[in-house]
């Protein structure tokens, strides 16, 4: 018969082409890849936050008392990492991020045959080029121990090119964080003056910048990250204290970045705000009520938001009450819906690393006044307790663990600042880890099982791979 | 003086009752013929001394009378009259005799026999050459086939299944088995080729009842039948000993943490109970008392408060009810069939059951001397509830309860062990272990589930219906042309239902949740066929040539809905917040042309070719025609003059090569680079990249060799011999890249050759063939070996447990090698990768000759078996003793590995909560330091995983059928006007033997567990007449 009987073409997906075709087609790309960052692949795997979540519970200043439905326990003990499944926390991290490159190299690849203004080419590029930079950076630092001092140790397979046959080596550390810097240097220029499409999902000058300091602290570049940070932040505006207050929910003007999440596209028991609102019938209100070490609350001055946020102890707590240390910081906007924005950067985060950066150069004066720029919001009366030297920088980190608590920054941080798992145990109703449950209380940070472990159907799928790439 | 003489006529080989047999008082024309169930009455002369039988096709026989007043008969298939015998083939039919391809055939005898729902679940163990699963034990499930092997290993590897000469594509249980009249499976090239495209994984052919003269009548079925288990649970510790072993895997955590052994002892019994242990206390005394530290036993003054039983509570035995009535007859011109079925079948697992309708109408008419036509329509409906989830989830009611601690019970308790009143649904309340209302602590396994609640108040259902239209114009013209035309389609819709209630459990936060989605299916086939049959002295020649299309398309749309303010409904109307909708649409083209001729000389020299060019959608237009052939030959000795010995009835030798193709790779656009769309970011439509492009992607072909010879010897033997070669090349692949390059998506390619080669053996022997006593065996027996024979660049690829390399077969287990358990310190060791070893590194040690690791990510991988078996087969007994038959159907497997998966769950180191293996009992202790079973201890990491220790031989033996009749004297019910009445009892699955208790290694061909409905054992009673 004719040819066309046997022309069939889809209906529910869209050939490569016609999505490469414009502009216009490579942003419905574009915006898959934001859908992909919240995408649900079981309860404890929902993207981006999914991994914030046991990056954090990986460290020592949020727990919970009890096992409850049993999520994230074993990335609580450190046990999820160790395993090369494709399912294991690794294996899906692993997972995750290489897919997120893989589509952005593919807009990388195709945006500059589009057709469709310059203007749009370059955002989608510069839109691109951040994104595979941020997915770059969360690898090299979950398979490999942090920049400095392991610049030569194995890195993790680098993609430039949506190449899906050819796999790599893992190269070096210092390879993978050449790449990102130079894309981020690029997606800055292409995005500098641009106005993002879709707010607070897309990336614009800023959330390149932020990332760029975010990456420039990691490595210990501070000068490179007081001054991107400090760029970074221009335009936003800090949440004051009734906003903070409001449940880290819904962007504001001091999110640069985030994922904004209707209810029809909530992933429900499979969320962050399922493991994180306390006061949900989430995961996290049925039983794993997130805790904030109480080293955390402790350091909270009276008068802070922050420290309202928080169950204040009570002696004899009754079945009514939220446990002792309860987080009240996230928390979705409805009862009656999962709706809810996710947070990826915000200005306060900008304050915290300028300031850092600063007083590590040695310009403390001007470290103290951005630090007492950020907290007066959340503490009125605060004046910075230490002004100069370490005791400053101590105080710089001890605000960034209070502003960032369960935002997934612990695991990058004890890494950056060879700082020790040390985890005080005993009643939690004291604000102090549960023993049996946090299975590992101390280790050190340079201990390779803090490594996530490749798995094994890269090896044996990598022709550049073997055995011996594993992570001890 | 005359008297009456009444009696059956039946085949001596299958016992099916033969009408219109001639009855004749030898020396007169005094005489009868037998009714449509084989039954005569007929008046003799009172000097009548013998009775002469005789049936076209079989050896006449003659009976003395003597004083008898009743004579059975068996007739004996007369095998220089075999040529009678035709068989289904693609466009139409052949004589068994003529026949150059391999076949099996199995008749309304075989499958009325067995009381199923599916007419998969039928072929287990009665055709040589083919292997299946038992389908599992759901209600309404289909079992799984393949024919000679394993075809393919990313594409499918299913046979094509054909109904009435058109390619099916509804449900195979949707198809009423008393409907069947014979189920063909085509084996080789020259059987199968002419459906070339599609026939690469071979052909079964279901060829429904048609109404004949002989047969008219009506006939009644009424089948009544209860389901249980038969397979039984694994073998579980009780609460008591769970509490002992839950302690001791607390202590040993604490120990490796450090402590010291009575701190650890004092820890555990502090904390078992409590919310960081197992969470309940079934006993009555306090939470901290139920172990003595001391010793690490039960406190002797603690008793039991409560015990439930998951089990009990939410399976069931189950009741089956089959209902078939059917009118058939003919004229002289048009012959009709008409049936109506009923089938309403629960499952064990509560809430589950399949209900059918189901009418057939079949109507064929000579209309003049060159023009026939007919048309075959059926429509069904029916309707599945209780399609529980499967594998590992929580809501699959099998894995629920089979790892569900034993002390956590259905029902809440007070301290006391007391019932609690439910102050809203009244009765005992359930208990939930978790939610908002969670009295008793949040329950370690499944928390915030209570499956007794739930499956109640949930719904998931499937609800078909289904048609299928077929119809044909057959049109003769010049003598010795024929063409005939057939259009046949099939309808399929599909509504299912997934709710969750809105009170308790997992969508109670969100008030409910429901889903509904549609699928509509449709496809067509439609053909035209041309065909020349000449005979011209000894020379027979049919030669055939036509022209294909087959159409797919599927639509489907979904949508979720949550906030059900009332309770019972599951309809989208009532609930608040839309949280998903969607609709797709798929299509699926293939067209094809062919031809085939086939030559016969004498009788006696056969040969036969075909030839087929098919082109499909799902492949690049450069790359998707292609050409498939097969060449046979067929050699008949025994009419040869040299070889005319009385014994020999009939010798055939045959052989046949040919190549099919398969295209049936998971998407229908397969070839096409694509984006997935619904990735949308909040308002902004998205899509990310989801299906790698493959122009180069082309048909998978199968190279088909067969060589076989058919017989029978002494008028008493039958059977069949055939040795098999295939070889699946440019298989069809998924392959696995670098989850880095490739961001966790596969590519399609053509790549790698595989072989399955082996022998097939069916045998029949009439032991015994009497007028009273029959006794027939038929046995079958298969074996093949599969083999990978080429991948690209030689590179093994790993899939799950399997490692896909040169020379190895497709399900050769690939897996670390489990040494045992370490008897100083109860650790599980490994042999160790040699590559990773490091004699400075605490993980290894040397014992014997052998490295060991008590690290499992450092054990070195090897091969352990494969779940291929050495043989499959079946053994059939059936007898008759006058009135009574009986017939045994036993299945076996020698050979073959299983993976155990669910021993595995069973088997943990004490995760708090999950229910615990007795083999648990035996566990390293100081104590018991040489064992198999390593040390308890929560929480323990690099030691567990999938290995050796967990996979088992799979042999198996079923006794899969037993069918006991009675059919009432003719006498007795010749005066109702009943013809025939065969009343019966049957039980299918009666017992199945396996090497590990709990196991059923039948699930699956790879030889992976199966997580759900474990196969039935079904009593049944029936009762068959015919007016």
């Amino acid at each position: 018969c004719e040819k066309e009987y046997l022309e069939t073409s889809p209906n529910s997906e869209v050939p490569n082409e016609l999505v490469f075709a414009t502009t216009d087609g490579a942003l419905v790309g574009l915006n898959g890849i934001y859908r992909f960052m919240w995408m649900s692949e079981d309860h404890d795997k929902f993207g981006q936050k999914a991994i914030d979540i046991a990056m954090d519970y990986m460290g020592t200043d949020m727990f919970t008392p009890v096992r409850g439905y049993g999520w994230y326990v074993a990335d609580y003990n450190l046990s999820s990492i160790t395993s090369a499944t494709a399912t294991s926390r690794s294996g899906y991290a692993w997972r995750h991020y290489y897919r997120v490159i893989f589509n952005a190299n593919n807009l990388i690849a195709n945006i500059d045959n589009a057709t469709g203004p310059q203007a749009d080419k370059d955002y989608i590029k510069g839109n691109a080029l951040t994104i595979r930079a941020y997915a770059y950076f969360y690898l090299i630092n979950l398979y490999q121990h942090t920049y400095k001092g392991h610049e030569n140790a194995p890195g993790v397979p680098l993609y430039t090119e949506p190449n899906a046959a050819e796999g790599k080596g893992r190269g070096t550390v210092q390879e993978v964080y050449t790449q990102i810097l130079a894309d981020l240097s690029a997606a800055e220029a292409l995005l500098d003056g641009k106005a993002r499409k879709v707010t607070p999902s897309h990336i614009n000058v800023n959330v390149t910048r932020g990332l760029h300091a975010r990456v420039a602290l990691q490595m210990e570049d501070y000068a490179t990250a007081a001054v991107k940070a400090n760029a970074a932040r221009q335009g936003r505006t800090l949440m004051n204290a009734t906003t903070y207050a409001n449940g880290f929910s819904a962007h504001n003007t001091e999110w640069m970045w985030g994922l904004q999440i209707p209810n029809d596209q909530a992933t429900i028991y499979a969320s962050f705000y399922s493991h994180m609102d306390n006061t949900a019938a989430g995961y996290a209100g049925l039983g794993s009520t997130k805790l904030v070490a109480r080293e955390i609350y402790d350091a909270m001055k009276d008068g802070d938001v922050r420290k309202t946020l928080v169950q204040a102890p009570l002696a004899n707590p009754t079945a009514n009450d939220y446990e002792n240390y309860t987080s009240f910081k996230f928390r979705k906007p409805l009862t009656s819906s999962w709706q809810g924005d996710y947070v990826l950067m915000r200005a306060a985060e900008m304050y915290l690393i300028e300031a850092e950066a600063l007083a590590r150069l040695g310009r403390d004066a001007e470290a103290v006044t951005v630090l007492e720029a950020l907290v007066k919001t959340r503490q009125a009366n605060y004046a910075a307790p230490a002004t100069a030297g370490q005791d400053l920088i101590n105080e710089i980190l001890m605000q960034r663990r209070i502003e960032l608590w369960g935002e997934g920054f612990q695991l990058l941080d004890m890494k950056r600042l060879n700082r020790d798992l040390n985890r005080t145990a005993g009643d939690p109703k004291e604000g102090y880890h549960n023993a049996g449950l946090a299975i590992v209380l101390n280790r050190s940070i340079k201990d390779n099982a803090f490594l996530w472990r490749i798995p094994q159907t890269e090896i044996d799928s990598n022709d550049k791979m073997s055995a011996s790439d594993q992570n001890p | 003086q005359s008297r009456t003489i009444t009696g059956k006529v039946t085949g001596a080989g299958d016992g099916a009752p033969l009408p219109g047999v001639s009855v004749v008082v030898k020396g007169t024309t005094t005489g009868t013929a037998t009714n449509a169930d084989g039954s005569f009455s007929v008046n003799v002369p009172a000097n009548a001394t013998t009775l002469v039988f005789r049936y076209i096709g079989y050896v006449a026989q003659e009976v003395a009378i003597g004083a008898n007043t009743s004579i059975n008969v068996a007739l004996e298939l007369d095998s220089k009259q075999l040529s009678e015998v035709v068989i289904q083939v693609p466009y139409g039919t052949v004589a068994k005799t003529a026949f150059t391809g391999a076949e099996s055939t199995i008749t309304t005898k075989s499958i009325e026999r067995q009381q199923v729902t599916s007419v998969t679940k039928v072929l287990e163990g009665l055709v040589a050459g083919v292997q299946t699963t038992n389908g599992g034990g759901g209600p309404g499930s289909n079992a799984d086939i393949r024919v000679r092997g394993i075809g393919s290993i990313n594409a499918s590897s299913s046979p094509l299944y054909v109904v009435d000469g058109i390619p099916y594509d509804g449900t195979l249980q949707s198809i009423s088995t008393d409907d069947i009249a014979t189920v063909t499976v085509l084996k080789d090239a020259a059987a199968s080729a002419l459906y070339g495209s599609r026939a690469a994984n071979g052909v079964v052919m279901i060829t429904t009842k048609r109404g004949s003269k002989s047969r008219a009548g009506v006939s009644v079925n009424l089948r009544r039948g209860i389901s249980e288990r038969a397979i039984k649970e694994y073998e579980r510790v009780t609460p008591q000993q769970y509490y002992e072993l839950s302690w001791e895997a607390m202590r040993n955590n604490r120990l490796a943490a450090g402590l010291s052994p009575e701190a650890a002892n004092k820890f555990a019994s502090d904390n078992i109970g409590t919310s960081n242990g197992l969470v309940y206390n079934p006993f009555n005394v306090g939470r901290t008392e139920i172990i003595d530290p001391a010793t690490g036993k039960l406190n002797p003054n603690a008793a039991l408060l409560y015990q439930d039983s998951w089990s009990d509570v939410l399976f069931q035995q189950a009741n089956r009810t089959d209902l078939n009535v059917n009118v058939s007859g003919a004229g002289d011109k048009s012959d009709y069939y008409l049936s109506v079925g009923y089938i309403d079948e629960e499952g064990i697992a509560k809430f589950s059951g399949y209900d059918r309708v189901n009418a057939r109408a079949s109507i064929n008419t000579q209309v003049n001397d060159w023009l026939k036509t007919g048309i075959n329509l059926t429509g069904n409906l029916s309707e599945n509830q209780g399609n529980y989830a499967t594998g590992t989830a929580t809501s699959n009611p099998f894995y629920y309860s089979r790892n569900m601690g034993p002390i956590y019970p259905v029902w809440q308790r007070d301290g006391e062990g007391r019932f609690i009143q439910d102050p809203i649904r009244g009765g005992n309340a359930l208990d939930w272990g978790g939610g908002t209302n969670a009295p008793m602590g949040i329950r370690p396994y499944a928390p915030n589930s209570n499956l007794l609640g739930t499956l109640a108040l949930d719904e998931r259902s499937m609800r078909r219906s289904e048609a299928t239209a077929n119809t044909y114009a057959e049109i003769k013209f010049l003598k010795d042309f024929t063409f005939k035309t057939t259009f046949g389609g099939n309808y399929y819709n599909g509504f299912a239902t997934t709710y969750q209630n809105s009170q308790f459990g997992d969508a109670a936060a969100d008030k409910g949740r429901s889903t509904k989605a549609d699928t509509r299916t449709l496809s067509y086939t439609f053909n035209q066929v041309l065909t020349w049959n000449k005979k011209f002295g000894e020379h027979s020649i049919t030669a055939l040539a036509g022209h294909e299309n087959y159409s797919w398309e599927s639509r489907n749309v979904s949508s979720t809905k949550t906030g059900f303010p009332f309770p019972g409904t599951t309809e989208l109307a009532s609930a608040a917040n839309i949280t998903g909708g969607t609709s797709t649409f798929n299509e699926h083209r293939i067209e094809g042309y062919f031809s085939q001729v086939s030559y016969s000389l004498k009788d006696k020299y056969l040969a036969s070719a075909s030839f087929r060019r098919d082109g499909t959608s799902r492949f690049f237009e450069d790359a998707r025609w292609g050409n498939f052939y097969s060449i046979g030959a067929g050699w008949r000795i025994s009419e040869e003059d040299f070889l005319s010995a009385d014994w020999i009835d009939e010798l055939k030798l045959r052989g046949s090569y040919g190549e099919q193709g398969n295209e049936m790779t998971t998407s229908v656009y397969q070839w096409q680079g694509l984006y997935g769309l619904g990735y949308n970011n909040a308002l902004n439509p998205g899509a990310i990249a989801e299906n790698l492009v493959a122009k180069d992607l082309q048909w998978e072909t199968n190279a088909n060799f067969n060589i076989g010879a058919d017989f029978r010897f002494f008028n008493k033997v039958d059977g069949t011999v055939e040795y098999f070669q295939r070889t699946s090349d440019n298989l069809l692949f998924q392959v696995q890249l670098p989850y880095s390059s490739a961001g966790d998506l596969r590519q399609w390619a053509n790549i790698g050759t595989m072989t399955n080669k082996g022998w097939e053996i069916q045998l029949g022997y009439n032991a015994i063939s009497t007028s009273d006593f029959d006794w027939r065996i038929d046995f079958n027996a298969t074996t093949f070996k599969n083999e990978i024979t080429k991948l690209p660049n030689g590179d093994p690829i790993v899939s799950g447990t399997k490692r896909l390399a040169e020379g190895k077969d497709i399900y050769a287990f690939w897996a670390r090698e489990y040494m045992g358990v370490d008897p100083k310190n109860g650790d599980a060791l490994y042999r160790a990768d040699p590559k990773l070893y490091n004699p400075s590194s605490t993980a290894y040690q040397i014992i014997g000759s052998d490295t060991v690791t008590n690290n499992i990510n450092n054990g070195v991988f090897g091969y352990h078996g494969t779940a291929i078996p050495d043989f499959t087969g079946g053994l059939s007994n059936s007898f008759r003793y006058k009135a009574f038959d009986l017939a045994v159907l036993a299945t076996f497997q020698i050979g073959g590995t299983f993976y155990d998966s669910n021993y595995l769950t069973l088997m943990h180191r004490g995760a708090y909560g999950t229910h615990m293996h007795k083999d648990l009992l035996n566990r390293w202790t100081p104590e018991n330091p040489n064992t198999d079973v390593p040390r308890l201890q929560n929480a323990i990491t690099n030691q567990d995983g999938y290995s050796s220790r967990w996979l088992f031989d799979a042999s198996y033996l079923n006794i899969k059928n037993i069918n006991f009749g009675y059919t009432l004297p003719a006498s007795l019910i010749s005066k109702v006007g009943v013809s025939n009445v065969r009343a019966f009892a049957s039980v299918e699955n009666a017992l199945i033997l396996t090497k590990n208790p709990g196991m059923d290694p039948q699930r699956t061909f790879n030889g992976t567990a199966d997580f759900t409905y474990p196969v039935m054992r079904t009593y049944t009673i029936g009762l068959n007449a015919n007016f």
